[in-house]
């Protein structure tokens, strides 16, 4: 015999699920804010923040840009810094440009299902099934 | 903000071991500390503290970029390799035992030494020790070749234990005879054991440094 337990949501679950779905198209969206400007790694992670995302740590951010690199979709290069040693800054590569457009109409195309699936409509009349659940 | 140099080479240091730990070998892991020693420099170098950005868990971080960079690894097993050489060794060693003995009353039974032949007790000491170590290495190699078949680097494991094996289960012996010796080889539980556990040091070390060899050279 099962029980329903109340959605409540504090801020760290929240935080949870904000992560669970940012880790389906972290990638994606990295491969956006390159395809602006060629970045470094803790740029990018500036970069996610200013846009929105709130904090995305470098922990996260590295090994993403490093797959993305073993995939062909970035490229690096040494940029010289007045501050220390160069530089190394991450842009698209054809590939990867290619790769972006194709997730991006995909991620659209998602998107808009979920959209639909979860926008607010009035309940159907006798529609509320809580008797169902009453003698559990 | 630390001084960035050694934090960057702590980190380093703390990612290199986590590598070796999930045996990748020396050409990516060259690989990964360079590529992440530029980055984390350049960090440092524009006022980024290097040991916050890579977090709490350095481990779990050079775990993750190991992970996605996608470098080949052979996960080491170094508790079965040894369970299995153990178990084979011990069995192999009963067996040569049981074998050496047998085949000692056969040559007994069969033949007879001419009465001026004087065989020196040293020579069939090593004689007899030296086949039962022989089975034991045999048995150590072969129940790890056949047992652990499916783990990678198996093959090279076996054939390098059957190089190293030998000659470190033969200095291990005469390191136990020469205890042995220094105490007019009493039958005392603590000499007895302190022996063993001098032989079985060896053998395990051998066996240890065979699979990491194989781990550490595989491409």
């Amino acid at each position: 015999m099962w029980r329903m337990i109340p959605a409540e949501e504090g801020p760290e679950a929240a935080s949870e699920r904000q992560a669970q779905l940012l880790r389906g198209c972290l990638d994606m969206c990295l491969l956006a804010l390159l395809a602006d400007e060629p970045a470094h790694g803790y740029e990018l992670v500036r970069r996610l923040d200013t846009a929105g995302f709130g904090t995305v740590s470098y922990g996260t951010v590295y090994p993403l840009i490093t797959r993305l690199h073993r995939l062909g979709l970035v490229a690096n290069a040494l940029q010289p810094s007045p501050n220390g040693p160069p530089r190394k800054v991450y842009r698209l590569t054809e590939t990867g440009h290619e790769r972006l457009r194709s997730w991006s109409e995909q991620w659209v195309h998602f998107a808009g299902v979920v959209n639909a699936t979860i926008a607010v409509r009035p309940p159907k009349p006798g529609a509320d099934h809580e008797h169902a659940d009453a003698g559990r | 903000m630390s001084t960035p140099t050694p934090v960057v080479d702590h980190l380093l240091a703390t990612a290199d071991r986590e590598w070796r730990a999930l045996g990748i070998n020396r050409s990516d892991r060259t690989t990964l500390s360079a590529d992440l020693r530029a980055e984390l420099e350049a960090a440092a170098a524009d006022g980024f503290d290097p040991a916050q950005l890579v977090g709490a868990d350095p481990a779990g971080f050079a775990l993750r970029v190991a992970e996605e960079a996608g470098v080949g690894r052979t996960p080491p097993r170094y508790g079965q390799v040894l369970g299995a050489a153990t178990a084979g060794a011990l069995l192999a060693m009963v067996v040569g035992f049981l074998v050496v003995i047998g085949l000692h009353q056969i040559l007994v039974a069969l033949f007879d030494l001419p009465r001026g032949l004087h065989v020196p007790i040293w020579l069939a000491a090593a004689v007899f020790y030296g086949g039962v170590a022989a089975a034991a290495v045999t048995g150590a190699v072969l129940t790890v070749r056949i047992g652990l078949r499916d783990a990678p680097r198996i093959r090279h494991t076996a054939a390098r234990m059957a190089l190293l094996l030998p000659p470190a289960v033969a200095a291990s012996i005469a390191a136990a005879v020469a205890l042995g010796w220094s105490f007019d080889f009493p039958l005392t539980p603590v000499i007895m054991a302190a022996e063993a556990a001098i032989v079985l040091g060896g053998f395990l070390a051998a066996t240890t440094l065979a699979r990491r060899w194989s781990v550490r050279t595989a491409a």
